[in-house]
């Protein structure tokens, strides 16, 4: 039964590559031995470690860490990414728990993933063994971590199964996936930040705590018996075996429960509190634009979908300027998060998926058609100008930088509105669709649809940087040559790009309404995904 | 020729009318008229030069097996799908040439496509009346009057993405119904419907045609287009193989269901392969 589990999950892998038309399979396999070259070269790396025995052990005891946590924490965020995770599909096979426990243990040991894992484990394994007696040992716990990874895996993703195939759970997963990558830069900021002798000493202090830790404690049993630690290698032991033994009980009381439980939470959304807009009423230019941008103002609130985006741009264009880059010139920093929130706007109809209909089926004029567009924009940069000019203050404010505050809220101007006007045009001539119930906050496009996806999305930023040159020149001259530069760089700011973004949005909305029918097509592929 | 035409010039676009009216008189006298449709998927052709003229104040079942075409046809009528060839007249105006006028013209009920999924029922049907122009105090009028007929009110500020099969079709019956269209073009309306749903929808639906409206809509379910519709037309392999009201095309066969079944040329199939259903366990 084990190897008709193995055979099945490699099935799987090889049939996605067999799927493939002779020319992306030759690119995924040449992609994939890169890959394999890239993480063997890490592998090589880490085993050198052996001729610094503190060094491999220190650094062994931290990724070991680092890659349980990620394992655990892998099903949260990205929900669906193998096929046999969600234990459901199991549910009307005559086969026991136990059985279906340790078929997919082992396959879930075969794929991409657990090979690459393996390699870089092995490359561990040579990297704690600095006397040649210590690598059975380690090789010994190395599986064991890797085994310890697979079974929290997949018994945190067993346990959220449930969960995640409702629409609530999978905003959660958004939600704590969001929590996840925020805390990962802070912590990176914080241990880039420290000088490298304080860098050292914290090493020592976290390996340490670590170590008492199961993954830790697998790191760190190798070093212990070489160093005649007997008791704590004891303790080690005994910590790595009872907390996989842990893991093991808890995976099999939630692959019982959800082979007897029905799959799916009905709970229901809070109720909603109206719809931004209420009294606006379409058919004029402007009255179209009020009705679109307040149902796009409510539902950038209401959905997760729409909401993360805003969330990470706001996030990073507060972090990045304030945070990462020291100094004065920081206030020029601010023109990655006005980047950002300028490229909100791409995509405009992948967003509604197939739900584009309503939009088609209301109206064929040129006006409501501008209008929908103008609406969909008045939804990015309402909040985004006022959000991004206060930034831009308050980083100048802080680091002391007003004489360079003109400049650069006149670049950051010019920057959020022509990247907007770049990305409306691009919504209509390179649309993509979106996976409408998504289950991890960073897939953001299907399959087949990958390029055009990174089309919209890096045309946004590059072209609307290119847009935005001649307002960047004059902020330039202001700062080299003499400050009326800066004022000239503030009028260009306020005239020339609303300009663009109107001649833009026009071309956009005749486009949109010639090939209305082809972007649902396109977009109607998100529903699938 | 109006401002939307869609010229030879545009991607994708068909070739130049010589008038967004049609020649043929009739077509004005149709709430619905198609001539000549084509629409292809690589080799296959799913909807074959069909013609057919649906009379104002009808209601019009389209039927026909799985892959018949009858979701292409009315996807390429509502405007979400662009036909290779053919045209298709609302009270007399193109569709793809004047959407304008037809689309005011028309409620679309599409099969398999979302709503704005975060928004509630009255919010998305408000969203919807005043995205076509009608003042805000009229749309809530509207809505109070579709929730309360189609069993809705109780569902509140409940999110679209909450409701059941039977609560979709509905909110989407309302939002077709809303600015008070001359012409209803529903896919599979009452697919996966539960009874005390598809009652409320056919009450409307009766009520709607009784009224002057004129109803099109697709099913599998021959009991139903039997009992609702006055003409029909039946769909095999992209072509209209049969069209009139219900009781021409019906003919001497005892129901709806037989006339389709010879209708379309289909044979009864034997089930002696599967013997070993009944008289074993193995």
């Amino acid at each position: 039964m084990v190897a008709i589990f193995a055979s099945l999950k490699w099935r799987l892998v090889t049939s996605r590559v067999r799927a493939l038309s002779p020319g992306k399979r030759i690119q995924t396999i040449i992609g994939l031995c890169l890959a394999l070259l890239a993480v063997g070269a890490v592998a090589y790396a880490l085993s050198t470690l052996r001729s610094v025995p503190e060094a491999g052990y220190l650094a062994v005891t931290g990724l070991f860490a680092l890659q349980f946590v990620a394992w655990t924490l892998t099903p949260m965020v990205a929900f669906g990414v193998d096929e046999t995770v969600d234990p459901s599909k199991f549910a009307l096979l005559p086969i026991r728990p136990a059985t279906l426990q340790r078929g997919l243990l082992v396959s879930s040991v075969v794929g991409y993933l657990p090979t690459f894992n393996a390699v870089i484990l092995i490359g561990c394994a040579i990297g704690l063994s600095f006397l040649g007696w210590m690598l059975p040992i380690a090789l010994l716990c190395v599986v064991l971590q890797l085994v310890t990874c697979v079974v929290f895996s997949r018994a945190a993703a067993t346990s959220m199964a449930t969960l995640m195939s409702s629409r609530r759970g999978r905003d959660l997963g958004m939600a704590v996936g969001f929590g996840v990558l925020v805390v990962y830069m802070l912590a990176t900021l914080g241990l880039n930040s420290g000088s490298s002798a304080g860098l050292g000493a914290a090493a020592h202090r976290t390996a340490e705590i670590l170590s008492w830790t199961p993954p830790g404690a697998l790191a760190s049993l190798p070093f212990q018996i070489a160093t005649e630690q007997w008791g704590r290698a004891a303790a080690s032991a005994v910590i790595a075996l009872v907390f996989l033994g842990l893991g093991w009980f808890w995976w099999a009381r939630a692959l019982r429960k959800s082979l007897v439980t029905v799959d799916s939470d009905t709970a229901s959304s809070a109720p909603s509190h109206g719809i931004g807009g209420a009294s606006a009423i379409g058919g004029t230019l402007l009255g179209t634009a009020q009705v679109v941008a307040g149902r796009d103002r409510t539902l950038m609130w209401r959905d997760p979908m729409r909401r993360m985006p805003w969330l990470i741009s706001i996030f990073m264009g507060v972090a990045w300027p304030l945070i990462v880059i020291p100094g004065e010139g920081a206030i020029f920093a601010s023109a990655f998060g006005a980047l950002l929130m300028g490229s909100q706007a791409a995509n405009q109809f992948g967003l509604d998926g197939s739900g584009l209909w309503l939009h088609l089926v209301a109206f064929g004029d040129r006006v409501r058609a501008r209008g929908e567009l103008l609406g969909h924009n008045l939804a990015v940069l309402v909040p985004a100008v006022p959000l991004v000019v206060v930034v831009t203050a308050a980083v100048a404010a802080i680091r002391g930088s007003w004489d360079w505050f003109l400049p650069a809220v006149a670049m950051n101007l010019a920057i959020i509105v022509c990247t907007a006007a770049i990305a409306t045009w691009l919504s209509v001539v390179v649309p993509y669709a979106v996976p409408q119930s998504r289950k991890s906050m960073f897939a953001s496009s299907i399959a087949g649809q990958r390029s055009a996806s990174f089309r919209s999305a890096f045309g946004s930023m590059l072209l609307g940087l290119a847009a935005a040159l001649p307002v960047i020149g004059l902020g330039v001259l202001g700062i080299v040559i003499a400050p009326v530069w800066s004022w000239a760089a503030l009028v260009v700011a306020l005239v020339y790009p609303p300009v663009l973004l109107m001649v833009l949005l026009r071309r956009a909305a005749d486009q949109y309404l010639s090939r209305g029918s082809e972007i649902l097509a396109v977009v109607t592929a998100g529903d699938r995904a | 020729m109006t401002d939307h035409t869609v010229g030879p010039g545009v991607s994708g676009g068909l070739p130049s009318y010589p008038s967004t009216r049609a020649s043929d008189p009739r077509t004005a006298e149709a709430a619905l008229a198609i001539r000549g449709l084509v629409k292809q998927f690589g080799e296959k052709t799913a909807v074959d030069h069909i013609d057919l003229d649906v009379p104002v104040g009808s209601f019009f079942g389209l039927v026909g097996p799985n892959g018949a075409g009858k979701t292409t046809t009315l996807s390429m009528v509502t405007g979400l799908l662009r036909p290779d060839e053919g045209r298709i007249f609302v009270a007399g105006g193109d569709v793809w040439a004047d959407p304008v006028a037809a689309k005011a013209n028309m409620g679309v009920l599409p099969d398999g496509l979302r709503l704005f999924e975060r928004l509630s029922g009255p919010e998305l049907l408000s969203y919807l009346g005043r995205l076509r122009g009608i003042p805000a105090d009229e749309v809530q009028r509207r809505i109070e009057g579709l929730l309360d007929v189609l069993d809705l009110t109780s569902a509140g500020s409940k999110l679209v993405a909450d409701y059941s099969t039977g609560m979709r079709k509905k909110i989407t019956l309302a939002a077709a119904l809303l600015h008070s269209p001359s012409l209803l073009l529903l896919d599979e309306p009452l697919e996966a419907v539960d009874p005390v749903s598809a009652r409320a929808i056919r009450g409307v639906l009766s009520d709607y045609c009784a009224g002057g409206g004129t109803v099109v809509f697709s099913s599998h379910v021959m009991a139903l287009v039997e009992e609702l519709c006055s003409h029909v037309a039946v769909m095999a392999d992209g072509r209209i193989v049969a069209s009139g009201e219900l009781s021409a095309v019906r003919g001497d066969a005892a129901s709806l269901d037989d006339a389709f079944f010879h209708i379309i040329g289909g044979q009864d199939r034997g089930t002696e392969g599967l013997s070993w259903l009944r008289s074993s366990r193995a």
